[in-house]
């Protein structure tokens, strides 16, 4: 082979390399979507306390996560109306999240954003007229349910983004790990359920820590743990047997007024089912089942708590359902004003939507038996755009 | 990419004036070794008889009676030793210090596989850590080989030069051109693949072929041959379905060609570029399956006509490949160099240079038909490299040396200059303070009395200014819950520990906290462990009541302002650097800027030379 022909005979090879490289950098196509379990809703909700209505949202700029700030409104019992109540002092473009242990008092966590790697928390007695900082030295994780109060004692219950659990002493000081996603999932309990994903903490009325999470062997029972006696249990309410070869996630878990609330998600994909549960008590206590609310794919936004045993849930797409009690059934809410982050409810029945335009918040009233909202009030929220970065 | 954007402007004032300095300085340096040089060559020329004789021009190169440099190897090395001056003057624009990594680089390695940008990111990382001295060493490397091709046109120099530009050429392919981007989507020959660099590379390697090849025909056909196979598999790839060059506009949105030729237009320009490449782009979007089959065609056929290797065929193919170049670097290359950040003129002049060189080495004509050259004997050249060893034979190659090869060896040094400051720079892991002046700008030298403080450390034990007496203190103001700057300037000052070394025994870094809300000793607990400062042994985070850290936010002209809306504190970032005997001796803004790696880097090494500063006695 001459010099000349071992060169020519390489160009073939050098073409085809250069084709090669260019045929293969194709854009990859990804496969559709696989069907997973529903997650839990956004941030934004609404809390009740026996001083006055809670809610949380997002407002400011579309551009850039740091540019959007979540904020705490409050309507006091005393007034009737809603005003800012974001406590100062730490930028809340990580999220915000509350629990109230009873009573007047509510405790917001500022999940971290940036460069910051833990949550502050603040606490306030007087719907939001002065906040007391305090700290909780890991991450929250980003789920309305992260963080829940203890009825009376002042203690805190907090779920991480690491999946681990911690529990703080009286008056939110003093932390330390109650469990992990690892232990949990590995416990008798944890296996049972074929333990995901963690969804919630909370308390029970007497004070008992709750976990909530999303079960993948399809037990009987639905993934609410309670830790008692040093040892985490299965406590959640037992689902009819149609659901018997179905994923369940628990989207919402929290305590009011001597009733704890669960908000569950049975299958998946557009075959996800919702449904709500109540109980009074601790383990063994009984749950009570609502009707199930098939979601045909629609997504909840944001799942609220009204007083007694009411549930608003906003589905993507403008639309609501609420549903008053076990006894009761899903109502299909009036399409909601654009831009709706959440419902609170009011003291008198019916719902508050709260919209939100970049920085301005419209209240819209839902007053029982009406058909059309109407807007009775307007926030101009001052966000210090360009503040974090 | 992290670390290829160092976060500075590219238009900074601050960069911009160092770096036309460095250029200027080194230019100086430069004309000095050349003049030195010269003086030297005369001088030996007059003094060493041997001079007169000629003979043996050095590394082989022979001056009397030597071979003629055939025709295409003049116009490969002439014309790519103008295209690597021109290119290394175009390395010279102000904003290219800063503005390469970021707007050139990483733009170009973005849609490439992940080994590619992870490849790049390195370079991109090293060049944002040192921009001075990066901009400079590629300004004089490739002034330096275009110079040294233009002047050297035979023997072992002007084959040195050759490798020297392979060899620089496949850096610049590889970094600067991410490998031309033959390994993203989108690979089109009518855009620069497989990336302008390459081919300099290619004649650099033809240039350093032995004298015995360039009079043989085959390497004509060699040259001609492997251009039309990369032709006929460029027109293969453009014929690829699937890629979007066969739509001119499909649903209201450009094809790949139109997509971008209408981003090239958008490059500062005069507008009659401007409007040659829109109009264009128009067509395309009109016509574009018209556009994709003449390209298919026009590569197809041409590359058909190289691969034969015959004149008869090469010829009508040269003038067609030609027009086609020219064309195709007006209207879609759009020239390649404007809008202040072009690195070289694209593809298509030295596609043109390799093909007419390749036809004039398929020439018979061209080559002169003289003897073998002294070099082309191996043994022999192997003996002579020895014998060059002999101090006699060293003076007499250095009293024969002709102008090419003095003029080489300036180019050599004009290489040296650009690549010894940056080797120099890049043996240090820590970036150029000039990113940090940039971004925080000057600071004038104070003297006066720091004044006194007494507060708690974040162990809750007392710690007051005075108990810092006899060391320097470098002082900054945090908020223990901030998002942003405060983590920043806390990793900078974490940093600036380990760069004083033994010295930051002699060096308090204190931090008193901004937040009249979060100030308690958890708060900053929780903060030094996040930023991992409590293994830092000379680290103070002090804190107090709101009281006490009023009074010492007024002494040191801090405010702390509670935003509303879910907004941190608002607050100075300052330093001061306050000497053994408690005097303020420097006020530095430290507003991190962007915070990325290079400016971190680069805050931590300005505040260390500040510290360094104090520690010196007055």
């Amino acid at each position: 082979m001459t010099r000349h022909t071992r060169l020519v005979s390489l160009l073939p090879l050098l073409a085809g390399t250069v084709l090669a490289a260019g045929c293969g950098s194709a854009a990859h196509q990804p496969g559709g979507p696989a069907a997973v379990p529903v997650r839990p809703p956004s941030l934004a909700t609404s809390l009740v306390t026996a001083t006055g209505t809670w809610a949380v949202a997002v407002m400011g700029g579309p551009a850039a996560d740091h540019n959007n700030f979540w904020q705490i409104f409050v309507r006091p019992a005393a007034t009737g109306r809603w005003r800012l109540a974001t406590p100062p002092g730490v930028a809340s473009n990580g999220g915000l999240v509350m629990a109230s242990p009873g009573g007047q008092s509510v405790v917001a966590g500022f999940r971290p954003s940036q460069d910051l790697s833990f949550s502050p928390l603040a606490t306030t007695d007087d719907n939001g007229a002065a906040w007391t900082p305090g700290l909780l030295d890991a991450a929250l994780a980003s789920v309305p349910d992260a963080l829940a109060a203890a009825p009376d004692s002042g203690r805190l219950l907090a779920l991480l983004a690491s999946g681990e659990v911690q529990l703080s002493g009286p008056g939110g000081t003093g932390w330390a790990t109650l469990a992990t996603h690892r232990a949990l999932a590995a416990s008798a309990a944890g296996r049972a359920c074929g333990l995901g994903r963690l969804t919630a903490a909370a308390f029970s009325p007497s004070g008992v820590p709750l976990l909530a999470g999303t079960c993948t062997h399809h037990p009987e029972t639905a993934g609410i743990f309670a830790y008692t006696s040093g040892t985490w249990h299965l406590a959640g309410p037992t689902l009819p047997a149609r659901y018997a070869r179905q994923d369940i996630s628990v989207l919402r878990l929290t305590t009011i007024g001597g009733a704890i609330t669960a908000l569950l998600a049975a299958g998946t994909g557009s075959a996800t089912q919702l449904l709500a549960a109540w109980s009074t008590g601790d383990s063994g206590a009984p749950w009570a089942l609502s009707p199930p609310l098939p979601l045909h794919g629609a997504k909840p936004t944001s799942i609220s708590r009204g007083p007694g045993h009411t549930v608003a849930v906003v589905l993507a797409g403008n639309h609501a359902q609420a549903l008053t009690g076990p006894a009761g059934t899903w109502q299909p809410l009036p399409a909601l004003p654009p831009g709706t982050a959440t419902l609170a409810p009011e003291p008198a029945g019916g719902w508050d939507a709260l919209a939100v335009h970049s920085t301005k918040l419209t209240i819209w009233q839902l007053p029982p038996g009406h058909t059309v909202w109407t807007a009775t009030q307007t926030i101009s929220v001052p966000v210090q755009f360009g503040s974090s970065g | 990419m992290p670390g290829m954007n160092s976060g500075v402007n590219v238009n900074d004032p601050t960069v911009i004036a160092a770096f036309k300095a460095a250029l200027l300085h080194q230019g100086v340096i430069a004309l000095v070794i050349f003049c030195v040089l010269g003086v030297a060559w005369v001088t030996v020329r007059a003094w060493l008889p041997a001079a007169q004789a000629g003979g043996q021009d050095g590394l082989g190169g022979s001056a009397a009676g030597a071979v003629a440099e055939p025709s295409w190897r003049q116009l490969l090395r002439v014309g790519f030793g103008v295209l690597w001056v021109f290119d290394g003057i175009l390395q010279a624009q102000p904003k290219m210090a800063i503005g390469l990594p970021s707007q050139v680089i990483e733009p170009s390695a973005a849609s490439s596989p992940h080994w590619v940008q992870h490849v790049v990111n390195w370079a991109g990382t090293t060049w944002s850590y040192h921009p001075m001295q990066a901009g400079a060493a590629a300004v004089w490397i490739q002034i330096g080989i275009g110079i040294w091709l233009l002047a050297a046109d035979r023997g072992g120099w002007s084959r040195l030069a050759g490798l020297v530009s392979v060899g620089w050429g496949l850096v610049v392919w590889v970094f600067g051109e991410s490998f031309g981007g033959v390994f993203a989507p989108g690979l089109t020959w009518l855009f620069g693949a497989p990336g302008a660099v390459l081919i300099y590379a290619v004649a650099g390697a033809l240039l350093a072929l032995p004298e015995r090849v360039w009079r043989d025909r085959r390497l004509g056909q060699a040259i001609l041959s492997g251009l039309g196979l990369f032709l006929v598999g460029m027109a293969v790839l453009q014929a690829w379905p699937g890629r979007g060059f066969w739509q001119g506009s499909s649903h209201g949105h450009q094809g790949t060609l139109a997509g971008m030729t209408s981003d090239m237009a958008q490059t500062p320009q005069p507008h009659f570029m401007s409007a040659l490449v829109n109009a264009f782009t128009r067509f395309d979007e009109a016509h574009g399956f018209a556009v994709n089959l003449f390209s298919v065609a026009a590569l197809t056929l041409i590359g058909a006509a190289f691969l034969t290797g015959r004149r008869r065929l090469a010829r009508p193919a040269l003038i067609a490949f030609t027009v086609l170049c020219l064309a195709d670097w007006v209207l879609i290359e759009d020239i390649g160099f404007f809008g202040g950040l072009g690195t070289d003129p694209n593809s298509m002049i030295p596609f043109i240079l390799l093909a007419v060189s390749g036809y004039l080495a398929l020439t018979p004509g061209t080559a002169p038909a003289v003897a073998k050259a002294e070099d082309d004997r191996p043994a022999a050249a192997a003996a002579s490299w020895r014998e060059q060893l002999r101090p006699a034979s060293i003076r007499r190659s250095v009293a024969a040396a002709g102008f090419p090869a003095v003029v080489s060896l300036g180019a050599l040094g004009l290489i040296i200059l650009g690549a010894a400051p940056m080797a120099a720079a890049q043996a240090s892991s820590h970036a150029d303070p000039i990113l940090a002046e940039s971004i925080a700008g000057s600071s004038a030298p104070l003297n006066f009395p720091a004044k006194g403080f007494a507060l708690t450390d974040q162990h809750g034990q007392p710690v007051s200014l005075a108990s810092l007496h006899g060391k320097v203190v470098l002082l900054t103001f945090l908020d223990p819950v901030c998002t942003t700057d405060c983590p920043l300037i806390a990793q900078e000052f974490r940093a600036v520990g380990q760069l004083l070394g033994a010295a930051s025994k002699q060096v308090e870094l204190v931090a008193i906290v901004t937040n009249p809300i979060y100030h308690q000793v958890a708060d900053v607990q929780a903060f030094d462990r996040a930023e991992q400062l409590t293994q830092v042994p000379n680290w103070l985070y002090l804190t107090g009541s709101v009281p006490q850290l009023r009074q010492v936010w007024r002494d040191y002209g801090i405010s702390a302002e509670i935003l509303p809306a879910g907004s941190m504190i608002g607050h100075q970032d300052i330093a001061y650097v306050i000497d053994r005997d408690g005097r303020v001796r420097q006020e530095l803004n430290t507003d991190p800027g962007p915070g990325t790696t290079a400016t971190k880097s680069s805050f931590a090494v300005l505040l260390t030379d500040a510290a360094r500063q104090a520690l010196r006695p007055s």
